[in-house]
């Protein structure tokens, strides 16, 4: 067992980072997951069967690919964080019109009243419980009937596929659904450095691209969201 | 070099007229001036020349170009119609942008995962055109509008990933080996078909289509319709050729394929007739026709591919014509906004006609270049079987009801001009409380003559149509996948 977590830290880690973005519901929890599951995939991918490393960074040698994916992942996480902080799109108040003020202040009114009234319920997590079980369960027999690479990667790359996508499904707010998104990106990404024989330049700046592109969007769109009803959940959005 | 000009030039011009958004004229004049130099790069580009940069391998073929003027084009006239119809503040540097990533996925066809990821940052980048508002507007975002940037967020995002985890096993896939197991065809096929159906709205994925068609801005909806989806189809006939083990392994696949095209026709068409909306309706009809050229695809005929690859040009020239003529059909008339409009032809005479040639060239009615394309594709069902020559009938006479039922409902309604008594002027009425006068504005000249050109260039290809068949006839020669098939 202690040699099983000495060598398998960093799938542990994978594990236990995309099980709690699932599973918990303040962004704070969730992103704190979503940095360490960046670090643990490029923990991961820093094994040797992976590729060597190529530079010095303070002190510390490490593949340039690792590296941009770090930088990537942090990023992402970074813009997110930022955006969780201040959340509020600049609405310029002189600039909109009597209705947009009133109705921005009701808003302002029902996301107070909902803050006062809504204790944190064991009942939020049954579903995501059951969904963390239901990954689980698939990515010990998906890896045997589809086998792609090694038995890690496999079951690296199906986990965080899983749970990213039942994240999108059982996300309450916008924030987390776009960590679920950024979770299969996550999952894309560690599939290919994995298999590819060897990584090319353009491909990996498309990932990282395309990872804090996500963050961006998913952030712009937080910001919009709360700036109209300031709130990030998502069943007030849908309200008529 | 030139590869390299066309990939960067579009994004350093987003940059700089993100810079110059607020001085609108000046932005879009900036916006065709940068797709004019794209065109002229584009039209200079060496036909099946692959040239290695940065590792990767960059080629076009004659259809990719095809595809790439024709998007430019559409996005020239796009940003020509911004200067008469409303659009938000960042629409022409994301507009930009949305090309740059197009153009390079076409160039980048031959590496499917960096195609698949460049469609993803796309998609991405129009989420922002969807909630996109006009410059210095005093409303807040509407709820409808920042749902469907969401759905069309996730769509693309799982789009994105099905298509990658296809080509994952596609390359890893080796027949040989996997005598004795399940193939992994079937699971390939379901994975295109999603990330595929997803980015084509193909039923039961469609329904992003629609909400974009509804909530945003009409031209943001003609780009993401044009060049997002018309990559898409691109894509997918360039997966079949680089990959044809796809298409020689999986003929109950294939022949999924084709009926699912033709479901999402039927399907769609019907929607469209139950719901005569004016932005709806031509989207669902959008569906159906993605539906046939599904089909046409999936066919591997020469015919039902002529027919597709024919019927992709005229959907851009036909998205065009409906939208426009949609936002200018949109403008205020006067009346309140919460009634419903039956008489849009004899309100706006020059926009209802622009529409109501659109709709036909979507159907694909003589003498519409449409028309022969669609013959080519019912030529195609007519060969692969009965159910097939029934069902796209069925279909095209289901799109037709529903352009009649919109016509009908929205274009063709008695002009509501009720007489109105006059108001006798009481005693001490000051003439700020007197009701002005309704009075329209009026119609675009300059626009219309444009839309009217678009429809006249579409009849002299239907009438000569061998003026493109030519080179579509020379496109298919070459794809490897059609030949397996036959």
């Amino acid at each position: 067992m202690t040699e099983f977590i000495n060598t398998q830290w960093p799938l542990i880690g994978i594990a236990l980072s995309a099980g709690l973005i699932l599973l918990a519901q303040q962004w704070r929890s969730t992103l704190i997951g979503l940095l360490f599951n960046y670090i643990f995939v490029a923990a991961f991918l820093a094994q040797p069967q992976f590729g060597s490393a190529d530079i010095d960074v303070v002190g510390i040698s490490i593949s340039t690919t690792i590296l941009v994916k770090l930088i990537a992942g942090l990023s992402a996480v970074l813009i997110l964080a930022v955006t969780a902080l201040t959340f509020s799109r600049d609405y310029n108040a002189d600039a909109l019109d009597e209705f947009s003020l009133a109705e921005l202040r009701r808003a302002a009114r029902l996301a107070q009243r909902k803050q006062l009234v809504a204790p944190l319920r064991f009942a939020d997590f049954v579903v995501p419980m059951w969904a963390l079980i239901l990954a689980a369960i698939a990515s010990f027999i998906l890896p045997r009937l589809y086998p792609i690479g090694s038995e890690e990667v496999d079951f690296a790359w199906y986990w965080l596929t899983l749970t990213g996508i039942f994240t999108i499904v059982t996300a309450n707010d916008l924030l987390k659904l776009g960590l679920g998104l950024l979770v299969c990106v996550s999952s894309i990404d560690l599939l290919y450095t994995a298999i590819a024989s060897t990584v090319e330049v353009f491909p990996l700046a498309m990932l990282g691209l395309t990872t804090i592109v996500l963050s961006l969007s998913v952030s712009y769109l937080s910001g919009l969201m709360y700036g109209r009803l300031k709130t990030l959940e998502l069943n007030e959005l849908y309200k008529r | 070099m030139l590869y390299l000009l066309i990939i960067f030039f579009p994004f350093a011009m987003a940059a700089g007229l993100y810079l110059l958004r607020k001085q609108e004229m000046t932005a879009i004049s900036g916006g065709m001036l940068a797709v004019v130099v794209q065109l002229a790069l584009v039209m200079q580009l060496p036909v099946d020349t692959p040239v290695r940069i940065l590792g990767l391998t960059m080629t076009t073929d004659p259809l990719g170009r095809m595809v790439m003027i024709t998007i430019l084009g559409v996005a020239l006239f796009s940003f020509a119609v911004a200067f008469f119809i409303a659009h938000g503040e960042h629409f022409v540097p994301v507009s930009l942008l949305i090309l740059g990533f197009t153009n390079t996925t076409v160039l980048l066809l031959q590496e499917p995962f960096v195609a698949t990821l460049l469609m993803v940052s796309s998609g991405l980048l129009a989420i922002l055109a969807i909630v996109d508002l006009p410059s210095g507007s005093t409303l807040l975002v509407e709820r409808s509008p920042l749902i469907t940037a969401l759905h069309y967020l996730v769509v693309v995002l799982v789009a994105g990933f099905a298509m990658y985890m296809a080509y994952v096993l596609l390359t890893i896939y080796w027949p040989t080996e996997q005598s004795g197991q399940g193939s992994p065809a079937h699971l390939i096929m379901a994975l295109l078909i999603a990330g595929f159906g997803m980015r084509l709205a193909i039923f039961p994925f469609h329904s992003w289509l629609v909400e974009v068609a509804e909530f945003a801005e009409p031209m943001v909806t003609v780009l993401i319709l044009t060049a997002l989806n018309s990559t898409s189809l691109l894509f997918l006939i360039t997966t079949f050729q680089f990959f044809p083990v796809i298409v020689s392994e999986n003929e109950h696949g294939m022949r999924m394929l084709m009926y699912l095209g033709l479901i999402t026709a039927i399907l769609a068409a019907l929607f469209g007739l139950a719901t005569p909306h004016l932005r709806r309706t031509p989207s669902y009809l959008v569906v159906a026709n993605s539906g046939l050229m599904l089909f046409g695809v999936a066919s591997t005929s020469s015919t039902g591919l002529a027919g597709a690859i024919f019927e992709l040009f005229n959907q851009m020239v036909a998205v065009i014509i409906i939208f426009v003529s949609i936002a200018l059909l949109e403008r205020p008339d006067g009346r309140p906004v919460t009634t419903i409009r039956r008489d849009l032809l004899w309100r706006w005479p020059l926009a209802g006609t622009g529409l109501i040639g659109g709709l036909f060239l979507l159907l694909g009615m003589p003498p519409f270049a449409s028309f022969t394309s669609k013959l080519l594709l019912y030529d195609a069902a007519a060969r692969t079987g009965t159910s097939f020559a029934i069902l796209i009938g069925i279909g095209s006479l289901l799109m037709l009801a529903a352009i009649a039922r919109l016509l009908y409902e929205r274009l063709l309604g008695a002009a509501e001009e009720l007489p109105t008594e006059e108001m006798p002027i009481l005693l001490a009425t000051q003439e700020i409380e007197r009701f002005s006068d309704r009075t329209l504005l009026r119609e675009p000249i300059g626009l219309a003559v444009v839309l009217f050109a678009l429809l006249g260039i579409s009849c002299v290809i239907g009438l000569y149509p061998q003026l493109l068949l030519t080179t579509i006839d020379d496109i298919i020669r070459g794809l490897t996948f059609v030949r397996t098939a036959s």
